[in-house]
């Protein structure tokens, strides 16, 4: 495709920039980046048309490059076109340097080994000293703005890779005591510095390039890449912007540069503040925030280096400057502003805040300031919107809100009113003109504009506003609230229609206002007839406001109003009250009332919807009605308000599958007889409450398990252990399935499945009853030989551990001896429910490391059971 | 200290957007800054589309304020300062730094370079000043000396241009957009002068130096017992004025129909009589148009705007000899029309004022003024030095002492 004409770029721009992702998810978005560093080169296209280009590439070029190599071709053919210019003067070099270095900066391709960065800082840092840099650099006429631009250039590169510079300084400060343009250079080397001092202690750089007036001939040029390639990590938030005096001073406090680069550095900096008032208001703004931000860091450093420039900037009248005033003054405080300047800036802003030369939003902004001035000596906790000590009733007379204000600088003037007569509090009453009075009759005001019958939302909004910002100001002062409560009982009573925000109001002030509004709000609702025309908004109003312990004056004006609600949103919202009641647990009158509703709303969904209430009511105990209806109400389907309760009721009354709320254990078995009982270990993962565990075993190996009931459990508490009685119908290890059915916290019912319990061998030994004493080596031969011949015998090699035959004995087998001849002869006797008995005999032979055991038993089956537990029991010890 | 991107939009109610983005500059080397200053706090910039809406429905401009809704109209969203919080997918884009002025909106978002949760402080924010300063510097560019739609739109298409030099990298370098256009047309300067390096032109008029002394007076006049009347003179060096320049009262009465108005206006003996104007602005709000009128005035013109339904009395250059003047009538009105006229809401009833227009040249209450033979100029060449003072009157008004009016702070008596 050859060159696109002007209308076809203009139509193409056009299209891209109304919504770029959309343009690039089309058929023409791929080929974009490509034509338009080809068409740059195009001699058919005016320069005005590439200009456009270029400010494309230099607003999208993560959206026309998106990756790496893209971004450094773009960036190398961007480079190339520059060069091949005609030596004529050009619109085309200042933009197609920019393009450059934003493709670059922001294609995260800057960085040594990019063919593209090598080119591009060589040649800003020629231009930006004035050097010759070549042909293809245009007439002389044009080297002071490009001279500038690469200056620009090279501190947007500073700025994404600070550090990068830091080798420069020494030749940037001579050019700027030579001819070089002052504020490019000025910045540049503010920032430059700013950056070597912030990046210094973390990674070991110095100032020694401060001390050098030309480049370093060493390696790859003058760039500091160690700097900059540590990634992103000096662009991390290394403190709050606003420079705060003593967080300074610790984030910094490592740097301790040499006397002869401090002498280097104060020069430096004088150098800079002293052409400071050759800049633009905006970059000597700059400037400050950037010294400000390098020096505050430096211990023993004395700001003094500032005295002479406050002279003038105290004065100034410039937004910029004053807040850069305001940053320095955060970052040094007393060490450089005495507290006859801490007047002098608060008296300015004072009178800039209400200057009428001044737009709008500057007022606002300094009143913002002056709420958050940083004071020499703060009293308040820090971050906090505050009055500053310095700033008295009399300088605040000018600030005082009025309705003849703007919303905004009414609250503005509204919240500094208010901080005063939280102030006042202690102090004498009734002196002229006290804030508090003035403020009640403000707040008058404010309810009787938002009163009017069809007024605009926006001063009603302004009237809760204020109410909010005052009720959160003065909430321990109750000579504030009683005619604030009044005031907005009157505001309901004329425009019933707020209640939204009287809703919302009640859901974010504190209990101080919110306790008392409520009442006289529910007071004023249902002293209403309920055939009211606002009836809708007196019931939305009441779900907010009703006691849940329903008052009989709520239950008859619901009543009344159930004969007016006609239509289906307004019985929904009468059910909505009656369902903020009901989670009260309600009352007799109650189902009273939603008897009466179930049988008189005219609509069969809200008759059904009663019903509902009334069976909940009659048959759910209180707290398990109020969890019920907890969650808030889902939107109503608009065909059926009662499926969508229904949803919420699900999760309440329905027993839900849950993750299992406790861990479950086999604990060590204390064989004790009669019976067989399996002790569990447990612990709660969160606080169950009512648990019944339930157990089952495949193959009906045992007889059905009875179920285990817990009260309560909470995690971190130790647990009794439980005991589940075993009843074996043969001598076999099993797997228990085990369920769990509890309550939660919250009084939902939930049910879980735990891991299986395993039921070993060893679990289900029971010993024989003592014989008397004596009579055990008879006892134990006649069990011997009752086993055969209907049973089984076997020999067993038991491999013994170090500690020997009387150990092992003693480990597992302790409860079973019958006879015993310590240390080499054991007679064992266990009883396996129901009736399968194993018998061993354990002679200890010469060998050390192992026993021959003669074992018998009734029950064939019993056998390898035996034997594997026999060979493990040397594994286990 | 940079900005992340600016726009300019145009305020259209009645349209199915109620706006158009005029203009719009990214800078995506800031905003790559911003993803890893802001870290997990940071939104991305929205494209012009979404950003409209957001934007116009944060500062109420959607036509759409009939309903209750809680992220605009809670009470707790206070909005104290023209920076806002604009929700955007399901995230909140902060700081925007916004304002509507002429129909046109003017929003940037400035970088803040630190986490934005817990959110900072915004005197703590470099920015937000910067960023004020832009649209401001903007805002002066276009409305410069423009008359008509054609010229807003050529303005508008100077812009992409201009902010290449102001503010190349989103890092503003000069809010008065004009000396860029100077720098635009950059002679050949052979040997570089000692001036300002951001004035790159040579300046070829007569070196001048012209020091100007506006005062404005504010005054609120309510001819009551228990309020006091109060006034403010801005933009002096000392204030000590003894009263407001021109005292007065206004009395107004509805009687059945019609409305009895008398207004009088006393000139101060120690003020200058000699006006460049001085009008008394006389309006009627919240009622229909004026179908009749009777009146009599002993000094001035009186002008009647029936549609308006305001009267002007235009007292013109002089008080006569006794310094003092009055105008009686009676004023009848017709039927209310809804959509015509805005509804103001303060004016209700029989609240109503008269506001003072005025303009006194080389003139101060406070008597302050410079000496151009004492003003020296520490440069090269002697520039012409001129010095003009001036009051001008700011909100004056005088309100109908036979109703309810605006209490304002100093007025109150114990």
């Amino acid at each position: 495709m050859g060159p696109l004409s002007r209308e076809a770029w203009a139509q193409r721009l056009g299209a891209f920039r109304a919504s770029p992702s959309a343009f690039m998810a089309g058929a023409d978005g791929e080929d974009l980046g490509r034509d338009l560093l080809s068409d740059l080169r195009s001699e058919k296209l005016s320069e005005q048309t590439k200009v456009s280009l270029l400010a494309l590439s230099l607003e999208y070029p993560a959206q026309l490059w998106p990756d790496v190599p893209a971004a450094e071709a773009a960036a190398t053919s961007l480079l190339d076109t520059m060069v091949l210019l005609p030596p004529r003067p050009s619109a085309l070099r200042r933009p197609l340097l920019l393009a450059a270095t934003t493709v670059l900066a922001s294609g995260g391709v800057l960085g040594p080994t990019s063919g593209a960065s090598c080119r591009l800082l060589p040649l800003l840092l020629g231009l930006a000293s004035g050097r010759d840099v070549g042909r293809g650099f245009g007439p002389i006429s044009e080297q002071r703005p490009l001279q500038a631009t690469a200056c620009e250039c090279l501190r947007e590169l500073e700025s994404c890779k600070p550090g990068l510079l830091g080798g420069i300084l020494g030749l940037l400060r001579s050019l700027l005591g030579q001819k070089g343009p002052i504020q490019p250079l000025s910045l540049l080397l503010a920032l430059a510095l700013r950056n070597t001092l912030v990046v210094q202690p973390r990674s070991g750089a110095s100032l020694q390039g401060l001390l050098m007036a030309g480049v370093s001939s060493t390696g790859s040029g003058p760039w500091d890449w160690t700097l900059a390639e540590e990634g992103h990590s000096h662009l991390q938030p290394q403190a709050p912007c606003w420079p705060a005096a003593e967080e300074g001073a610790c984030a910094l406090a490592v740097l301790e540069p040499s006397p002869e680069e401090v002498r280097e550095l104060r020069a430096a900096v004088a150098q800079l503040l002293d052409t400071s008032y050759l800049l633009t208001p905006m970059a000597q703004a700059q400037l400050l925030w950037l010294l400000g931000w390098a020096l505050r860091g430096l211990r023993g450093q004395t700001p003094a280096l500032f005295k002479p420039q406050l002279v003038r900037l105290l004065g100034t009248a410039q937004l910029t400057l004053l807040h850069a005033v305001l940053a320095l003054k955060a970052a040094f405080g007393e060490a450089l502003f005495t507290a006859q300047d801490e007047a002098l800036l608060l008296r300015r802003l004072t009178l800039a805040a209400q200057h009428p030369a001044l737009p709008l939003p500057t007022h606002l902004f300094y009143l913002h300031c002056l709420l958050s001035f940083p004071e020499n000596c703060p009293l308040g906790p820090e971050g906090e919107e505050a009055a500053p000590l310095l700033l008295g009733p009399q300088l605040c007379r000018g600030l005082m809100p009025s309705l003849l204000h703007d919303p905004m600088v009414l609250l503005s003037r509204l919240h500094l009113l208010c901080l005063l007569c939280a102030e006042d509090e202690e102090e004498e009453k009734g002196q002229v003109q006290n804030p508090q009075w003035y403020l009640e009759e403000l707040l008058a005001g404010l309810q009787q504009r938002a009163a009017l019958d069809g007024g605009p939302r926006v001063l009603a909004t302004l009237c809760f506003q204020a109410s909010y910002l005052v009720a959160s100001c003065l909430a321990r002062q109750p000579m504030m609230l009683t005619p604030l409560i009044q005031g907005l009982t009157q505001l309901y009573r004329a425009r019933p229609v707020l209640a939204p925000h009287f809703v919302d109001l009640l859901d974010r002030v504190g209990p101080e206002l919110e306790e008392p509004l409520r009442v006289v709000l529910q007071q004023e609702v249902v002293s209403r007839p309920g055939r009211d025309e606002a009836l809708c908004w007196h019931l939305q109003m009441l779900a907010k406001v009703a006691e849940r312990d329903a008052q009989s004056a709520t239950l008859s004006f619901l009543q009344a109003a159930a004969a007016h609600c006609a239509n289906w949103g307004l019985q929904q919202t009468l059910l909505r009250v009656c369902r903020v009641l009901l989670r009260g647990g309600g009352g007799p009158g109650l189902a009273d009332l939603l008897q009466v509703l179930a049988r008189q709303l005219e609509d069969p969904d809200g008759r059904d919807h009663a019903r509902l209430y009334y069976i909940l009511l009659a048959h759910l105990a209180g707290p398990k009605l109020g969890v019920a209806l907890g969650p808030s109400l889902a939107a109503p389907a608009l065909t059926s308000s009662l499926v969508a309760e229904n949803q919420s009721f699900a999760a309440a009354l329905i027993v839900q599958e849950a993750p299992a709320p406790i861990r479950l254990s086999v604990g060590p078995q204390r064989a004790t007889g009669p019976l067989l009982v399996l002790q569990l270990q447990v612990e709660a993962l969160e606080p169950v409450y009512s648990l019944e565990l339930r157990f089952r075993v495949e193959g009906q190996l045992y007889a059905p398990l009875e179920a285990v009931h817990v009260p309560c459990l909470f995690p971190g508490r130790p647990a009794h252990p439980l005991f589940l009685p075993l009843q074996p119908r043969r001598p076999a290890p099993a797997q228990l399935e085990v369920r769990a059915l509890y309550t939660t916290p919250t009084g939902i019912t939930c049910h879980a499945h735990l891991p299986p319990l395993p039921v070993n061998f060893a679990d289900l030994f029971l010993p024989f009853p003592r014989p008397p004493e004596g009579a055990q080596p008879g006892f134990f031969e006649g069990l011997w030989d009752s086993c055969l011949p209907k049973g089984a015998e076997s020999r067993v090699w038991c491999p013994l551990g170090p500690q020997g035959l009387e150990a092992l004995v003693s480990r597992h087998l302790e409860p079973f001896v019958m006879v015993a001849q310590p240390p080499t002869s054991y007679h064992i006797a266990i009883r396996l429910p129901p009736n399968s008995m194993l018998l061993l005999r354990l002679q200890s032979a010469q060998v050390d490391d192992g026993v021959p055991v003669a074992l018998r038993t009734n029950d064939w089956a019993v056998l390898p059971l035996a034997g594997d537990y026999l060979r493990g029991l040397s594994v286990t010890e | 200290m940079a900005q992340r991107a600016v726009w300019l939009i145009r305020h259209e109610p009645g349209t199915p957007l109620c706006g158009t983005v005029r203009f719009s500059r990214r800078y995506p080397t800031v905003e790559n800054r911003a993803k890893v200053f802001n870290g997990a706090s940071y939104v991305p910039i929205p494209e012009d589309g979404p950003f409209l809406k957001a934007l116009f429905f944060e500062l109420r401009l959607l036509d759409d304020d009939k309903d209750f809704v809680e992220c605009r109209d809670s009470c707790t969203h206070i909005n104290k300062t023209s920076i806002y919080g604009l929700s955007v997918g399901n995230e909140e884009l902060w700081p925007v730094v916004a304002f509507l002025k002429n129909g046109m909106v003017y929003a940037t978002v400035p970088l803040v370079e630190q986490t934005l949760s817990p959110r900072p402080s915004l005197i703590s924010i470099s920015g937000i000043s910067q960023g004020l300063e832009l649209l401001f510097g903007i805002q002066d560019f276009l409305y410069s000396s423009q008359k008509n739609d054609t010229e807003l739109n050529t303005k508008l298409s100077q812009l992409p241009n201009l902010l290449l030099q102001a503010c190349p990298f989103g890092t503003l370098l000069d809010a008065n957009l004009q000396n860029s256009v100077d720098n635009n047309n950059f002679a050949s300067v052979s040997q570089p002068q000692k001036q300002p390096a951001w004035k790159a032109g040579t300046y070829k008029g007569k070196p001048q130096v012209s020091i100007s002394i506006t005062e404005k007076v504010k005054s609120m006049q309510y001819d009551k017992q228990d309020i006091a009347d109060t006034w403010q003179v801005v933009g002096a060096v000392t204030c000590k004025v003894p009263v407001p320049p021109i005292l007065g009262f206004y009395q107004m009465k509805e009687e059945e129909v019609q409305l009895k108005i008398k207004v009088n206006l006393k000139l101060h003996e120690s003020v200058k009589n000699n006006f460049e104007f001085c009008e008394a602005h006389i309006p009627f709000y919240n009622r229909g148009p004026i179908t009749q009128l009777e009146y009599k005035v002993s000094f001035g013109q009186l002008e009647v705007f029936r549609e308006k339904s305001l009267l002007i009395w235009i007292i013109g250059q002089k008080f006569p000899k006794s310094m003092e003047i009055s105008l009686s009538g009676t004023v009848t009105f017709g039927a209310k029309s809804h959509d015509k006229q805005p509804f103001d809401q303060i004016c209700i009833g029989d609240t109503a004022y008269v506001k003072l227009h005025f303009s006194i040249l080389d003139y101060t209450l406070t008597g302050c003024y410079a000496d151009q033979h004492s003003v020296q100029v520490f440069a090269s060449g002697k520039p012409k030095i001129s010095a003009h003072r001036k009051l001008v009157s700011s909100d004056y008004y005088i309100w109908n002492s036979k109703a309810p009016a605006p209490v304002t702070y100093g007025s109150l008596l114990p």
